[in-house]
């Protein structure tokens, strides 16, 4: 690399908007741009946008030292299921075992249930002779010829991809691998996913249902990432290409190409390092909260690191209900989805209370007040009734509100349910906000943590207007607001590490387990995992390596995840035992508020998560001191079903250093804030603005 | 009494429903019961200071439907208010005023708003072990069935009872387990107490019972209003099922006029003396949930939405036994509950019901010595398929009425000497109809210890699941030892290498099969 310090792009794809932002040392200002996303051809956007942001920007594409991707691409593919023609391979006798699946309804009541549709049609779904015992006995030797004619059959019928699930392989990989190994040689053309290679965990449904999805969209994974990059090249940008996964870090070109499921919370990954990266370092423990049109997203943020779990579901049936999906064991950032946002319609259910969403008029009709044919009553047109929002500078002033519209809508909803209007605007307000709120109290509740501790960055269309009440409801007292961010989450993107996560199954008692035991089995996945990095060209002493364990009680059915001090650890089996004892105890009590039962300790899983060090990036300044405070103007709103006279501020006119106690709104193009009486609001440095509550 | 406006209500019920729902996750996470841990065996509920339910957890199988705050009502005729302090917790396994068998324990806590009784939570779990006979059916009498507790303080002011924690230590095979379940109850009983008086005082209410008056009404209400669409009438309904020696004859009579459901099982087989005798509650908690899924799914449950519904059967019979009946196995004989009113109601609601599925669940319960010489005892669910509707085929190997998953096999070969060298659906199993039953499932094991004993709960092996209009039957289930049909009813010795093979019940299809008419 020569002299001059590289410039990094971010590229983020959502379902609307692609956007883009060119950052590096020694430039003032990040350059961003936004463009539509072109579904048809993804890469034709991004070209299109990385042209004009170079040009903008006056770079060269040389200049560029990496590029950072996030997308939503293999996420929708599964939604939509527009993924690969997949086949699956199983052990002989279980190829039915991804159609029978839990055996659950995730619904008690509704008679007409259906589970999740499987990825793999009943034809699709093959066995080969194989067999490996729990403790690795081999009962039956792997007929190679036999898979070699069954993976013929798949590709006849016009398989593309091919998931294989053999039982035990998280413990006794070595026939997954012996497959993997023979297709290669004789289907160099078709894309092959094996479970372990995928995810080292027991429970073959979890495992199975995560290799499928896997190898349902890796062929797009791999069309995709192959032609952007080529297409980049042909730019003059030779950079490497850097993939967000879906617990914030990021990975290189390769292992995105070959565990592409890794990719599937990308978008939102993104989105919570956003806010994070946005409200600045000096934060500890942030509660990310973006509202958007359909749903409310909340993440727990601690230390610049978003909350990470190591599963979720994808493409429920239902969308907000657990266990209507498939099972996709990966790690992801933690995210809380509620059927809440701007769009949500306000309705009357059976007993004649006010209910809101999760159906949402989405953006066609959309909310009444938007003129376009809607007439349900939505949380937009409630905030709108409310006074929080201008209907003359709606977004930008592009959609003007129509307010009669709304008025009309929120009314008839309100003689259903036998109320004012405006007790109805107040009510679909705080029911709205309700949910978000009861969401966070208990996934803060379950975590042994306390809200007040917290402070809430507020982002989206619809962060700003509910946050106070939201902060009100949680016994939180200090809100974030960044500058409206539309290219946020690339920005954030651009600071995250290189990240590498590894499973494997241990099914060990405590007690039973030897310090040289532990000591290989989370050395080889940190040997793994370092391979990895070193692959993307990421080695060296800034690498951080966690070790964790999943672990309960012996007989308890649920495990949870235990941090556990790094390398080196003591040499003596006792030493080991006890220090894995220690952190089980400690992280049971700030769990469960009660020591664990005299019960001896299981192994479930060791996990082992690598990171390299952070990207730099830099948040563009606040317009500055040559903004001026204008005259407010004043407008009557409704807070907690009182009225207010609440000064108006523009938000590009405030001033760094700018105070003023509410009741207030701040409004700038796609969202105002809204700040209650008695609370406290400050522009900052950084442009944040800052809200104290009372 | 003052009224609530719908905006309050909601925010207010919302929140004691979060309540109970996160007392539920904490005992999924915290608890050793495969039964809880796995299949949501269990149930939180939040009363009123009278029992009435007002909350229960959304995931809360049907079984326990109404059964906790017959439990509450128990404890508070046991301990009047006066005899309670804040931090009590009661306990009981009484099945007639809990939920129907020893092994669930319920615990309640009264919850104090400054110096009165608010409310109680209330849960209920199943527990490793209680004791006597392993889930057989063969026990005569309850005393078989394990340890009973009655109505009685588990702790006074936060202090436990060691006594009564000594006794019940010393009468189960799990005392860690089977405590430790206790005590994840008693956290979430503890957990709703708290979350509740949170919700009160943010909302600046000094009591429940206005919330809870409001709900009741207007749940009752609207259940009355969906009563009211429905044609006025009497149906009738019976049915045979595998029984013991002889077949079990259910009956049923459903009533609707007025606004009310009477539902009435005269007519059904006497109590057996064999533990598959199925208390009033659970027969209840069946028809309630027979009767919600048919007509107001969508509201959460609450005392309100039972009031208009009247189930009767009597005393003595196999849904209503006196004690001592042994009742060990009631949800092999409770599941056919609610397939009996969806019969009677089919002419009334055609188009909700849905053909007879192949349940009750199936339990195989197995218990040994492992290569090891460690003594294992190790419990499998199978799920048949459900019954088709009118408008929609059955679902394959889905469990119903119940919600139990069967184990991953990686997990069950992991912790029993088992190996499964199949588990696939079972072709053509489902009725054939305008719309097909679901299908069930066949798995086949290898037993890999000496002398294991294998305990099983089946039915359907000689009354398959029926269709409705013109819809046929599904396939009726199998269970072979060694290639041959075995006794299920009786205690089956597996050898080293026994191979049982399983096959589940497939679901009734739904209307004439095409081309027959």
């Amino acid at each position: 690399m020569t002299g001059k310090p590289a410039l990094s792009l971010g590229i983020d794809i959502g379902g609307t908007f692609t956007d883009l932002v060119l950052h590096g040392p020694g430039r003032e200002r990040s350059d961003t741009l936004k463009v539509l996303t072109t579904h048809a051809d993804p890469v034709q956007g991004i070209l299109a946008g990385t042209r004009r942001l170079l040009e903008q920007a006056g770079a060269a594409p040389g200049e560029v030292g990496r590029v950072v991707h996030a997308t939503t691409l293999f996420t929708n593919a599964l939604i939509e299921r527009k993924g690969a023609r997949t086949a699956l391979i199983t052990t002989a006798g279980f190829r039915d075992l991804l159609h029978i699946g839990r055996e659950r309804r995730y619904e008690l009541y509704d008679l007409q249930l259906r589970p999740p549709e499987p990825l793999v049609p009943d034809r699709l779904r093959f066995e080969v002779p194989e067999r490996v015992k729990a403790d690795g006995t081999v009962l039956v030797p792997l007929d190679l010829a036999e898979l070699e004619e069954r993976a013929a059959e798949a590709v006849e019928m016009g398989a593309e991809s091919l998931a294989i699930l053999f039982l035990h392989s998280d413990l006794h990989p070595q026939h997954e691998a012996e497959a993997v190994a023979h297709l290669a040689k004789h289907f160099p053309e078709l894309s092959v996913t094996a479970s372990h290679g995928i995810v080292r965990e027991v429970r073959e449904y979890d495992r199975g249902s995560t290799a499928t999805a896997n190898a349902y969209v890796a062929p797009l994974a791999e069309r995709y990432l192959a032609r952007l990059g080529s297409e980049l090249a042909t730019l003059g940008l030779q950079a490497p290409l850097l993939l967000m996964l879906s617990n914030g870090g990021l990975t290189h070109v390769a292992e995105a190409r070959r565990a592409p499921v890794q990719l599937l919370e990308s978008g939102p990954a993104a989105g919570a390092l956003a806010a994070a990266f946005l409200a600045g370092e000096e934060e500890g423990r942030l509660l990310a909260f973006d509202l958007g049109g359909t749903t409310a997203k909340l993440c727990v943020v601690e230390n610049g690191e978003p909350e990470v779990v190591f599963g979720f579901e994808a493409a429920r049936q239902a969308r907000f209900i657990e266990g209507s999906g498939l099972p996709i064991r990966i790690s992801t950032v933690d995210l809380i989805e509620i059927g809440a946002g701007g769009g949500s319609i306000a309705r009357r259910d059976p007993i004649g209370l006010l209910k809101v969403g999760p159906d949402s008029a989405g953006s066609e009709p959309g909310p009444a007040s938007y003129g376009r044919g809607g007439t349900q009553p939505t949380v937009t047109d409630a905030n709108l009734l409310l006074g929080y929002l201008d209907p003359a500078s709606f977004a930008g002033g592009r959609l003007p509100l129509d307010r009669q519209a709304a008025a009309d809508a929120v009314g008839r909803l309100a003689a259903s349910l036998d109320i004012s209007s405006e007790a109805a605007a107040w009510g679909i307000h705080d029911v709205a906000t309700e949910a978000m709120a009861g969401a966070a109290r208990t996934h803060l509740a379950e975590r042994g943590r306390d809200a007040s501790e917290f402070t809430l960055v507020c982002t989206g269309g619809g962060g700003p207007v509910h946050g106070h009440h939201l902060a009100r409801k949680l016994g939180i007292r200090r809100m974030i607001i960044p500058p409206e961010a539309g290219v946020a989450s690339a920005l954030g993107m651009l600071a995250a590490p290189p990240r590498v996560d590894k499973v494997m199954s241990l099914g060990q008692r405590l007690d039973a387990c030897t310090a040289s035991f532990l000591a290989s089995a989370f050395g080889g996945l940190e040997e793994e995992a370092r391979q990895v990095l070193a692959d993307g060209g990421w080695t060296g002493e800034e690498v951080a390596a966690g070790r964790m364990v999943d672990a309960r009680c012996v007989g308890q059915g649920a495990h949870m995840p235990v941090s556990l001090p790094p390398a080196p650890w003591p040499m003596e089996d006792e030493a080991v035992r006890e220090l894995i004892r220690d952190a089980f105890r400690l992280a049971y009590v700030a769990r469960y508020s009660r020591p664990p039962p005299a019960v001896p300790i299981e192994l479930v899983h060791a996990r082992v998560v690598l990171r390299g060090a952070k990207g730099a990036a830099q948040i563009n300044a606040g317009s500055g001191p040559d903004a001026t405070e204008a005259a407010a103007n004043w407008r009557r709103i409704v807070i907690g079903g009182e009225e207010h006279e609440a000064a108006v501020h523009r938000r590009a006119s405030l001033p760094v250093g700018f105070v003023a106690t509410g009741p207030a709104l701040v409004e700038e193009a796609g969202s105002t804030l809204v700040v209650g009486p008695g609370s406290r609001l400050m522009v900052l440095r950084s442009g944040n603005i800052l809200v104290e509550l009372n | 009494m003052a009224h609530l406006d719908p905006v309050t209500l909601e925010l207010v019920w919302t929140r004691l429903i979060a309540a109970v729902d996160e007392a539920a996750k904490a005992i999924v996470r915290t608890s050793f019961s495969t039964l809880s841990n796995e299949a949501n065996d269990f149930a939180c509920v939040l009363t009123d200071a009278e029992g009435r339910s007002l909350a229960q957890n959304t995931g809360s199988i049907p079984s326990f439907i109404g059964t906790l705050p017959g439990t509450v009502r128990a404890v508070r005729a046991a301990f009047p208010a006066d005899r309670m302090q804040p931090g009590d917790v009661f306990i009981t396994n009484n099945p007639w005023i809990g939920t129907g068998h020893l092994n669930d324990i319920s615990v309640v806590r009264p919850i104090y708003l400054e110096s009165s009784i608010v409310g109680f939570a209330a849960t209920t779990s199943h527990v490793p072990d209680i004791g006597g006979r392993i889930r057989s059916t063969e026990a005569r009498e309850l005393f078989e069935e394990g340890f009973h507790i009655p109505p009685m303080r588990l702790m006074r002011g936060e202090v436990p009872d060691a006594t009564l924690l000594a006794l019940l230590r010393a009468n189960v095979r799990t005392p860690d387990q089977t405590e430790g379940d206790v005590w994840a109850q008693v956290g979430a009983v503890s957990l709703i107490e708290d979350r509740v008086r949170r919700a009160l005082e943010d909302h600046r209410m000094s009591g429940l019972s206005v919330v809870a008056s409001e709900i009741f009404d207007r749940s009752e209400a609207e259940m009355r209003r969906r009563i009211a669409l429905l044609p006025e009438g009497t149906w009738r309904s019976t049915m045979q099922t595998d029984g013991l020696e002889d077949p079990f004859t259910f009956e049923v009579e459903v009533t609707l006029r007025g606004g009310e459901v009477a539902v009435d099982f005269t007519g059904t087989s006497p109590q057996q003396r064999r533990a598959v005798n199925c208390v009033m509650a659970y027969t209840t908690a069946m028809t309630h949930f027979a009767l919600k899924a048919l007509l107001l799914p969508e509201l959460p449950n609450n005392e309100g939405v039972f009031r208009p519904i009247h189930v009767h059967a009597p005393e003595g019979c196999i849904l209503n036994p006196r004690h001592p009946a042994a009742v060990g196995g009631r949800a092999a004989t409770g599941h056919y509950v609610p397939v009996l009113v969806f019969s009677a109601l089919a002419e009334a609601l055609p188009d909700k019901v849905r053909a007879a599925p192949g349940s009750p669940l199936w339990i195989m319960n197995l218990a040994g010595t492992d290569t090891q010489g460690r003594t294992f005892a190790n419990v499998m669910f199978f799920n048949g398929g459900t019954g088709a509707g009118a408008t929609q085929g059955g679902a394959d190997c889905i469990s119903w009425p119940s919600n139990i998953s069967a184990t991953p096999i990686e997990v069950v070969e992991r912790t029993a000497p088992l190996l499964i060298h199949r588990k696939a659906l079972r072709p053509d199993s489902g009725g054939a109809g305008s719309f097909h039953g679901g299908r069930g499932q066949e798995v086949l094991l290898e037993c890999e210890a000496e002398d294991v004993g294998a305990v099983f709960v089946t039915e359907r092996l000689r009354f398959a699941a029926h269709g409705l209009f013109g819809g046929a039957s599904g396939a009726i289930g199998e269970v072979l030892i060694d290639g041959i049909a075995v006794n299920t009813r009786q205690l089956q010795m597996l050898r080293k290498g026994s191979r049982v093979t399983v096959r589940t019940p497939g679901g009734g299809g739904f209307g004439p099969i095409q081309g027959s008419e």
